[in-house]
């Protein structure tokens, strides 16, 4: 069980905190979604809680009892792994790449076991066909694709994800959500990942982090999403509707 | 099972072609050994060799020009991996081994030894008259490293305390390079003309400087450096996917930065007080490797290494054949041969990122 406590974050040379006293609680295979503005502070809450960003002294992050921030880079790497908006991979091939995310276990040089993680994770994720290839070479959603499989290598226990369907098309975002949603109920990984698309954030995830002004102003499952929080949150005038029991959101009139 | 088959049989390709290099440049320091200004034969060479024959041929081969030759392998190996690893931790294709201002700084020192010390004079070895009777053959080369050595340390004190991110870094690099500049030209204001020809002649480049032991210092420092890069070799990949991904797989990407770039500088900072100037190599090499290998550091590292030692083998033999008697620097070989040969690379294909 992920437990977030109490997290805050402030730049350097600025009085005012990006982040204040932020608590989130995730089961093992829950898929939490992060909700808010741009510039609201998601993307520094996941650097917080990755370590990437250093959040205030007092935070902690746990994860079945063990306090990530406290432990070495090389250890947290093993429990959470990243996909960040803007994907880079240098101009590796494939194999490689995903490779990559083993180096906290190998260190200096990739042993048979690593290698072992890696060709299974290819053939789970079907992506045989470009396994030789530079990733250069290939499409936003096949690097999307290598960058889950990246991660996953990791053998993570919490997957962060930043904006996953940023730049896919229709059908790859789709592949993206319910590939994302079998390997939390598989693999039992928890995931935690921020949309703008609200319509599928309503379809994908089990609970909702509403974000504001640094605070998480509401949190819950499904039950939460109403129009008066989406009005609040985005300072858009929506229509909430259930279809087939599935909330849909219509319209989006700014206030 | 085929899909670990195929993935091997890249790399295999890959070492392939390592290996195609390092023969060539094996090669190609055989040949270098054989050409020189002195028109021995080759049978006269391979009786040197053997410490046969002529005393004279006996000298050249074993005092000039095996050291030349393992100077020509030893700093062009280490110019070029420095580039390769400056290029990889700055971010930055256009870094080299000088990036951080280290060669400005190096020959600010040789300067200040020769203007104001006249340190070091007479030790630009080129001819064999005076080859022996040098001054102090180090003098020069110990103030530059000493200077170029400060220089490393206050920029990379100063990146550590302030700011790490690499545009800062090379943007510190630059401005520390100019002042090093700055001073030397208000030195060679003041010298005389025999103490600015002298500095001026300096800074060339010139192999020709190397004796057995400034190859075996260089050595140590370029093997070492070269050992640190080897076994990094992954953790730079990894730096290629950008800082935030670096990190949370688990990098120390400041870590590292600082000890490759304190690594990387050192080895200029040496192979430039004991030659001088050799411009381009550190920028042509690792550009070529990574358009005939890709980026993958288990392989670019080494074939860098090759690369540079090639090239500078090539320039030296041709700098000494083409001097009519003495050598040309070969700093300005390996422009005038490296330039022409990378801008054609650059514009040969649009490189993806």
């Amino acid at each position: 069980m992920l437990q977030i406590q109490n997290l805050s974050f402030r730049y350097h040379h600025h009085a005012q905190p990006v982040l204040k006293g932020i608590d989130i609680e995730l089961q093992d295979g829950e898929i939490g979604i992060l909700l808010g503005k741009n510039g609201s502070g998601k993307t520094t809450l996941f650097k917080s809680i990755l370590g990437i960003s250093s959040a205030s002294k007092d935070a902690s992050v746990r994860f079945d009892g063990e306090d990530l921030l406290k432990m070495s880079r090389k250890e947290r790497a093993k429990r959470i792994a990243y996909v960040p908006q803007d994907i880079q991979f240098g101009g590796l091939n494939v194999f490689d790449s995903i490779l990559m995310g083993r180096i906290s276990y190998f260190g200096c040089k990739a042993g048979r076991h690593d290698l072992e993680v890696v060709e299974q994770l290819i053939k789970d994720m079907q992506l045989e066909s470009y396994a030789t290839r530079s990733v250069n070479e290939l499409s936003g959603g096949e690097r999307q694709k290598i960058a889950i499989a990246r991660a996953l290598a990791q053998e993570p226990r919490l997957l962060i994800f930043d904006e996953p369907t940023g730049n896919l098309d229709i059908a790859n975002e789709q592949l993206i959500i319910r590939e994302a949603k079998r390997l939390a109920h598989d693999k039992n990984i928890s995931i935690l990942c921020s949309l703008h698309d609200l319509n599928q954030a309503f379809c994908f995830g089990d609970k909702f982090f509403f974000l504001k002004d640094g605070h998480i102003r509401y949190h819950g499952g499904k039950e939460c999403i109403n129009e008066e929080v989406i009005q609040e949150i985005f300072d858009i005038h929506v229509r909430i509707v259930e279809i087939e029991h599935q909330k849909i959101m219509i319209g989006g009139t700014p206030i | 099972m085929e899909l670990l088959e195929s993935y091997r049989r890249e790399h295999k390709r890959k070492r392939i072609i390592v290996i195609l290099l390092f023969s060539a440049m094996v090669l190609m320091s055989i040949v270098c050994l054989f050409v020189g200004s002195s028109h021995m034969s080759v049978s006269d060479c391979t009786a040197a060799l053997m410490r046969k024959g002529v005393p004279t041929n006996i000298r050249i081969i074993w005092n000039i020009r095996i050291p030349r030759v393992l100077a020509a392998i030893i700093a062009g190996a280490g110019l070029s991996l420095s580039g390769l690893i400056m290029q990889t931790t700055l971010n930055n294709i256009m870094a080299s081994p000088s990036t951080l201002g280290v060669s400005n700084a190096a020959v600010f020192g040789a300067n200040l030894s020769i203007i104001v010390f006249a340190g070091g004079f007479l030790s630009t070895g080129n001819n064999l008259s005076n080859y022996m009777i040098g001054v102090n053959p180090y003098a020069a080369g110990m103030v530059a490293f000493v200077f170029s050595t400060t220089s490393i340390l206050l920029i990379l004190g100063l990146c550590k305390t302030r700011s790490f991110t690499p545009n800062v870094v090379v943007l510190a690099g630059v401005a520390l390079g100019s002042v090093w500049t700055a001073a030397t030209t208000i030195l060679q204001f003041y010298a005389t003309d025999v103490g600015l020809s002298a500095a001026v002649i300096w800074s060339f480049g010139d192999l020709g400087r190397a004796t057995y032991r400034t190859d075996a210092i260089m050595f140590v420092a370029v093997g070492l450096g070269y050992l640190f890069f080897m076994l990094m070799s992954w953790k730079y990949n990894v730096l290629l996917t950008g800082e935030p991904t670096a990190k949370s797989i688990g990098i120390h990407v400041d870590r590292l930065r600082f000890l490759s770039l304190l690594l990387a500088s050192v080895i200029t900072a040496v192979c430039v007080s004991f030659l001088g100037i050799i411009g381009f190599v550190g920028i042509i090499c690792p550009h070529v490797t990574k358009k005939l290998l890709g980026q993958d550091h288990r392989h670019t590292i080494h074939a860098s290494a090759i690369c540079g030692s090639l090239l500078l083998l090539l320039a030296d033999t041709l700098s000494r054949s083409m001097g009519n008697g003495s050598a040309l620097p070969v700093g300005a070989i390996t422009s005038l041969l490296g330039a022409p040969f990378f801008i054609a690379l650059i514009f040969s294909k649009e490189e993806r990122r």
